[in-house]
């Protein structure tokens, strides 16, 4: 008897036009049976997310770098003619880098054109630069140690890493790091100091990143040597004007390229991404 | 057991919509069935204060103005005294709060709770998880479903869906899905171009509707049948990319673009189609497609949320959220159509008319709020005990909020005493003296 009546009662439909003589709160076995979790997850590999943390290192070095050569020309180590000789020495050394590996042809119209710019640059900087320095003149040194610094930090945050995240914004990042070298530039004494300080900032944000980009995917093996080689960079140019700052370095870089992946990989288990037929649909091509 | 019912939500008459019509109807069926049924809403413009709807539907517009997607700002406290006055006047036993992006029918599911008096609350809609809009509105919602006594769900995708949002015992959420006024919706053959097949498609232009999704499948279709026309109600974003379409192809003479239609006009278009389109990306439950049934019409949708469980396999070709699976499914129904192998519209009306009413759903309403007035009252001791379940930090907070929204309550009932309060008019006696008779029904 008992069995007969187990056969005559038919599957639960999910449907709602049928009274299958249920109540309406009822729960079926089938119940959340559609809900997948966890579809897409990637899996992480420890030291392909350490090298690949090196493309904010990159930039950690740059700021770095700039903040030490500002401290260098306070303190009289660096003079300004060195370093604007310097610095363009190796920007031309960067472009002509850059221009072989994108086979470019040496002497197209955009070598005409990249040169007028550098020159109408350099001419406008220079002209400026009485202006420049005097911008910030009156705020108090702490005031303006403060503004760069969140400034700096803003050019990390907004800086386009190679993500599509909302948050990116190229102008933003490189504005936010203009304006920390024209503060720093007004606590220097001479005219000269400040546009070299200018200059070098200008190479260092706006044309320093693009040849890191395009030597990231033309050589990729190669990030990691000049990780190496910035790194020691910082830490010697830090090193003799604070080794306060050095330990702070080396612990921020530790932080980042060890802490950070070993923390993202241990809270991968914990993801909980929720999909079914409640999903807004994606159109299928 | 007859009850005294306040419908609570930012959304209603003058608004028209999908959560609008829902709440009219169920409170017209359920003052229909004997009970005692408010609405309490925000103010409109000028509309403000009290109206009486149709058989005595008193309506409370309280002065509060929207501010953002026609929902108040929510502040969790000063709706209080209005709330409990209204409660009070009004003698209500259940509060019922429909649509979870009204901050209106939280706000007062959450005082209804705070007086001891059950609530039940509605969900129209089905949300995602991984956005941050999503994950703030579902935290409010895990809030507000720890207080409420039960929760209605209009599929059993969008049950699935709120139990998963919500955290709560899947028994406590019954299945009620909305209806069609059937008399309204009615077919008629002499509207139909008989030479032609003709697509109807009635949604807002927008890409949560599937806009762009039409706009792939028109040329489609319109290049493999010569008779095949379509006219497209409503208005949005997305309708430069179908107008585009209509030039590229030179369709002029076969897409018609009606822009907005009235609520009143609709089923003059529906009754021109013999196929319905649905592209909708995500639908809880679709009242569109039923409503379109019940003209008559053969549907084709993309099988999205609750959409596969409204209509049987006869009246409805359902397709995955594709160019070419909707335009096989649309092949489909034009042949079927071609060969008069589909329903006669005629039949599906009569269908939707015995399976899709508001008297079922009052019906089934009833039941769930017989079911919530039986039930022991839970203590405060035990609501902030559920509160805390909500999160580790989040449960904190509210369990500050509806300790402190309880302390406000004693506040409110020591300015203004219950007492003092005075009780509303039953419209109920009213309507009882007006029929006259003897009448020996207790009132509640």
């Amino acid at each position: 008897m008992a069995m007969s009546c187990d056969r005559s009662r038919k599957k639960w439909q999910k449907v709602l036009y049928k009274d299958q003589g249920v109540s309406d709160n009822y729960v079926d076995e089938s119940f959340l049976e559609e809900m997948k979790k966890n579809l897409h997850i990637r899996t992480y590999e420890f030291w392909a997310v350490v090298r690949e943390s090196n493309v904010v290192m990159h930039q950690i070095y740059s700021v770095w770098i700039f903040v030490a050569v500002y401290f260098h020309m306070r303190n009289f180590v660096l003079t300004p003619q060195f370093l604007f000789e310097m610095s363009s020495a190796v920007t031309i050394v960067g472009y002509i880098v850059n221009f072989v590996i994108l086979h470019e042809n040496a002497l197209t119209k955009s070598r005409w054109k990249d040169g007028k710019t550098m020159g109408i640059f350099l001419i406008l900087g220079f002209s400026l630069s009485p202006i420049l320095m005097t911008l910030t003149k009156t705020i108090s040194t702490d005031t303006i140690y403060a503004m760069t610094f969140f400034m700096l930090l803003a050019n990390l945050l907004f800086h386009d890493y190679g993500t599509d995240a909302a948050i990116v914004s190229q102008a933003f990042s490189l504005n936010a790091a203009i304006f920390a070298s024209i503060c720093l530039a007004s606590r220097l004494p001479t005219t000269w100091h400040a546009f070299s300080l200018v200059t070098f900032a200008f190479e260092l944000f706006a044309l320093w990143p693009i040849l890191r980009r395009n030597l990231k995917i033309h050589f990729p093996r190669l990030q990691i040597i000049l990780s190496f080689l910035l790194g020691s960079v910082v830490t010697v140019s830090v090193a003799t004007v604070s080794s306060v700052a050095v330990v702070v370095f080396l612990l921020l870089h530790l932080f980042i390229t060890i802490l950070c992946p070993a923390w993202l990989i241990r809270l991968q288990p914990y993801k909980n991404n929720i999909h079914g037929p409640w999903d807004e649909a994606v159109i299928k091509q | 057991m007859k009850h005294s019912i306040c419908m609570v939500s930012d959304f209603f008459y003058p608004n028209i919509g999908g959560v609008e019509s829902h709440i009219y109807q169920l409170s017209q069926c359920l003052i229909e069935r004997g009970h005692k049924v408010i609405v309490v809403t925000h103010a409109y413009g000028n509309r403000s204060g009290i109206r009486y709807l149709s058989n005595g539907l008193k309506v409370y517009y309280l002065p509060i103005q929207p501010v953002y997607n026609q929902c108040i700002l929510p502040t969790v406290f000063t709706t209080l005294p209005v709330i409990r006055n209204i409660l009070l006047r009004e003698s209500i036993n259940i509060v019922h709060g429909h649509s979870a992006f009204s901050a209106l029918a939280l706000e007062s599911i959450f005082h209804a709770r705070t007086m001891n008096v059950k609530a039940v609350f509605t969900d129209h809609s089905l949300f995602g998880f991984a956005d941050l809009s999503s994950i703030l509105t579902n935290k409010i919602l895990k809030f507000s479903l720890a207080g409420v006594n039960h929760a209605i769900c209009v599929s059993h995708t969008c049950k699935e869906n709120t139990v998963l949002r919500g955290k709560i015992d899947p028994s406590d959420v019954s299945v009620i899905p909305n209806a069609v006024d059937a008399s309204v919706f009615t077919p008629t053959s002499t509207e139909r171009d008989p030479e032609k097949i003709t697509i109807v498609v009635m949604s807002r232009l927008v890409y949560r509707k599937g806009a762009d999704l039409l706009a792939s499948v028109i040329p489609e279709i319109c290049s493999r049948h010569s008779d095949v026309q379509f006219i497209i109600g409503g208005d949005g974003p997305k309708r430069l990319a179908i107008e585009e379409v209509r030039e590229h192809f030179q369709l002029h003479d076969r897409i018609r673009l009606l822009g907005t239609v009235g609520h009143s006009a609709v089923r003059q278009v529906l009754v021109r189609g013999d196929i319905f389109l649905n592209t909708s990306l995500t639908e809880a439950f679709c009242i569109a497609i039923v409503e379109a049934a019940s003209c008559g019409l053969q549907v084709v949708s993309t099988s999205v949320g609750g959409i596969p469980e409204v209509l049987p396999p006869d009246m409805i070709q359902l397709a995955e959220p594709s160019a070419t699976s909707l335009v096989e499914s649309l092949d489909k129904a034009i042949a079927k159509r071609r060969n008069c192998q589909l329903l006669s519209p005629d039949g599906a009306h009569d269908w939707v008319r015995k399976t899709y009413t508001w008297q079922n759903v009052a019906e089934r309403t009833e039941i769930v709020y017989d079911k919530i007035s039986a039930a022991t009252e839970v203590t405060l001791a035990d609501r902030l005990h559920r509160y805390n379940k909500c999160g580790l930090v989040a449960g904190k907070i509210f369990i500050f909020i509806a300790a402190l929204n309880y302390l406000l309550l004693i506040l409110c009932n020591w300015i203004s005493p219950v007492q003092n309060i005075d009780l509303a008019i039953d419209c109920r006696k009213l309507r009882r003296l007006k029929t006259g008779g003897v009448n020996l029904e207790q009132s509640s």
